[in-house]
């Protein structure tokens, strides 16, 4: 694991900056677990209330760790960034995506984005055996007030950004 | 990162008698088969139970999208085949994001409800968390910590450690441990959003970080298991109307092998020369006022059996006495006087008191502060500390 700072986002702080081999991450399902713990911990240091920043944080991350790790390919690096604004932190997840993956993330984020997302998500608590991507992703939406957007990075990875105002919702 | 499977951080009970389902700790499954004895538990529970079955999950730290749609499944499922079964999910204020979560629950089926837990946890809570409380505090902890300071380091206080302090108040206990004893980690609980944002303010005026102050509910904490090295919890154990629940969580955060300490008082044994008699009748006085609202002030030399029965070995347990003499009797004066304050001024009058008892009882605290500052007095304040090692 590379732990190092990187490049500011315009207007947003970086507070923390993670890279693992995608075949690492992979190798144990507890890595999820894990690496949110350890990342909403270090980033939640200095907000009012670190604990509850820092569980709220850290379960919205999994969340995304986890999709990663469900449709993760074991080529190439997954890189984690944390970046602050105000009471928003944004997370920044890089990770090799094939052409194909990316037209479907593309949709799955395009559907939390929408008008509908409440009722979806309503839709698929109430339908769904087991969380599809898209459900998480609304789960995010609504439960963490996410905003979610994609950025192409280098031709054979995306990167997720996802910014959660956790600390207007926490205190 | 280790990839051996972490110790068993969750569990799903049911007790019959409150016909309540509970789950607590952190569930986080790569499947829904990893928690299917979990699952099973609330089918058999959602059998057993008449006309309403309560889900508490006050305590569940984590829970993944994975393990919710499990849990949920089930018991949508049952509200379509028992229209005569109604469920009520218990979530609390302090966990944003279960409250969020399981919120929704009511708009897919009117048989389902959700209740947000905060609050009104027993009868003296809201003396307690009051703003009239902070000069009581203040001044108390300025008086007792050069006797605490020395006792500290018996009790398991030393650089480096990670600790908790929970029911923190206004947080100068915290502020004083980082500054004479720079721990690793210090976490600050209180359910005081008063007493917290005073915390956070004095920390913020002096230049101070690091301190984790957190709104929490000492009886459920959302803290995880074995962390802390050290766990304090002053003046605090008294005046909750279940000290064991709050041991057992005291217990539960501490690591193995780590100390859990208490300070308690016994204010029937406050006493003062001169004018002894009057000093003596008020502070039994206290102990019952106190124990009107189910808090008990007499806790002191309890603790030992309080910490045995909760489970501690190497129990320590020692006393010392906060005096005029131990600096400027004025700092004693002052803590007699906020006592004053908030006991004859608030809980007497809303027990009902008389005009005529409560003007016998603020005398006693006159005359306390009469022999505090008295060039002959002596005036005391008696507190008992204990600690207990959690077993490896
Ligand atoms: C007597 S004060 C002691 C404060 C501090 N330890 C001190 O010695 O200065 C008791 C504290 O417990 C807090 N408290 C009461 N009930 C609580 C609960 N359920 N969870 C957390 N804190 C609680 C109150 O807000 C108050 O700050």
């Amino acid at each position: 694991m590379h732990v190092a700072e990187r490049e500011p986002e315009a207007d947003f702080e970086p507070l923390l900056q993670l890279e693992m081999e995608m075949g690492t991450f992979l190798s144990d399902w507890h890595h999820c677990d894990q690496l949110s713990t350890f990342v909403a911990r270090m980033i939640s240091l200095n907000r009012t209330d670190p604990v509850r920043h820092s569980n709220f944080f850290s379960s919205a991350l999994n969340e995304l760790l986890e999709v990663l790790f469900r449709g993760g390919f074991p080529d190439g690096q997954i890189g984690c960034a944390v970046y602050r604004q105000g009471p928003t932190e944004r997370v920044k997840l890089t990770f090799p995506c094939p052409p194909r993956q990316r037209h479907f993330l593309n949709e799955a984020v395009a559907k939390a984005r929408r008008g509908d997302a409440l009722a979806r998500y309503l839709d698929s608590i109430s339908t769904d055996l087991a969380p599809t991507r898209d459900a998480v992703l609304l789960d995010l939406t609504i439960n963490f007030d996410a905003l979610i957007h994609l950025e192409d990075s280098a031709p054979s990875s995306i990167t997720l950004v996802v910014d959660l105002p956790l600390e207007g919702i926490v205190t | 990162m280790s990839s051996v499977n972490p110790p068993a951080r969750f569990s799903a009970e049911f007790d019959a008698n409150s016909q309540e389902f509970s789950l607590a700790g952190v569930v986080r499954p790569r499947s829904a088969d990893e928690i299917a004895t979990s699952i099973s538990t609330l089918k058999e529970a959602i059998e057993e139970v008449r006309g309403v079955l309560y889900i508490n999950v006050k305590r569940l730290i984590q829970m993944n999208n994975t393990a919710f749609h499990a849990f949920v499944r089930v018991v949508l499922d049952a509200c379509r085949a028992r229209s005569d079964l109604r469920f009520v999910i218990i979530t609390s204020s302090v966990v944003g994001w279960t409250t969020r979560m399981f919120a929704h629950l009511n708009k897919l089926d009117p048989q389902i409800t959700v209740e947000v837990y905060d609050s009104k946890f027993y009868p003296g809570q809201n003396f307690v968390e009051n703003t009239s409380f902070i000069p009581i505090l203040r001044t108390q902890t300025k008086m007792t910590w050069r006797h605490e300071r020395a006792i500290l380091p018996r009790h398991g206080m030393r650089p480096g450690i990670v600790m908790a302090d929970i029911c923190c108040g206004i947080g100068d206990f915290a502020v004083l441990v980082q500054k004479d004893f720079q721990p690793a980690r210090i976490v600050a609980l209180d359910h005081s959003r008063a007493s917290l944002a005073y915390a956070r303010d004095v920390a913020a005026g002096f230049g101070i970080s690091g301190i984790e102050y957190t709104y929490g509910d000492a009886s459920e904490m959302l803290l995880e298991g074995n962390q802390f090295d050290l766990v304090t919890c002053r003046h605090s154990l008294q005046i909750f109307n279940r000290p064991d629940v709050l041991l057992g969580e005291l217990y539960r955060i501490c690591k193995p092998g780590g100390r859990v300490y208490v300070t308690n008082e016994k204010n029937s044994h406050c006493l003062g020369e001169p004018r002894s008699q009057s000093i003596q009748w008020t502070y039994n006085e206290v102990a019952k006022l106190f124990s009107h609202f189910e808090m008990d002030v007499e806790l002191g030399p309890k603790s030992r059996r309080y910490l045995a029965d909760a489970g501690f070995e190497d129990i320590i347990v020692e006393s010392f006495m906060v005096t005029n003499l131990d600096g400027d009797p004025r700092d004693f004066a002052d803590v007699i006087m906020a006592w004053e304050d908030v006991y004859a001024g608030e809980m007497a009058v809303k027990r009902g008191d008389s005009a005529e008892f409560i003007q016998r009882f603020r005398q006693g605290f006159q005359d306390h502060i009469f022999a505090a500052l008295h060039p002959k007095g002596y005036a005391g304040w008696p507190i008992w500390v204990a600690s207990g090692r959690k077993p490896l």
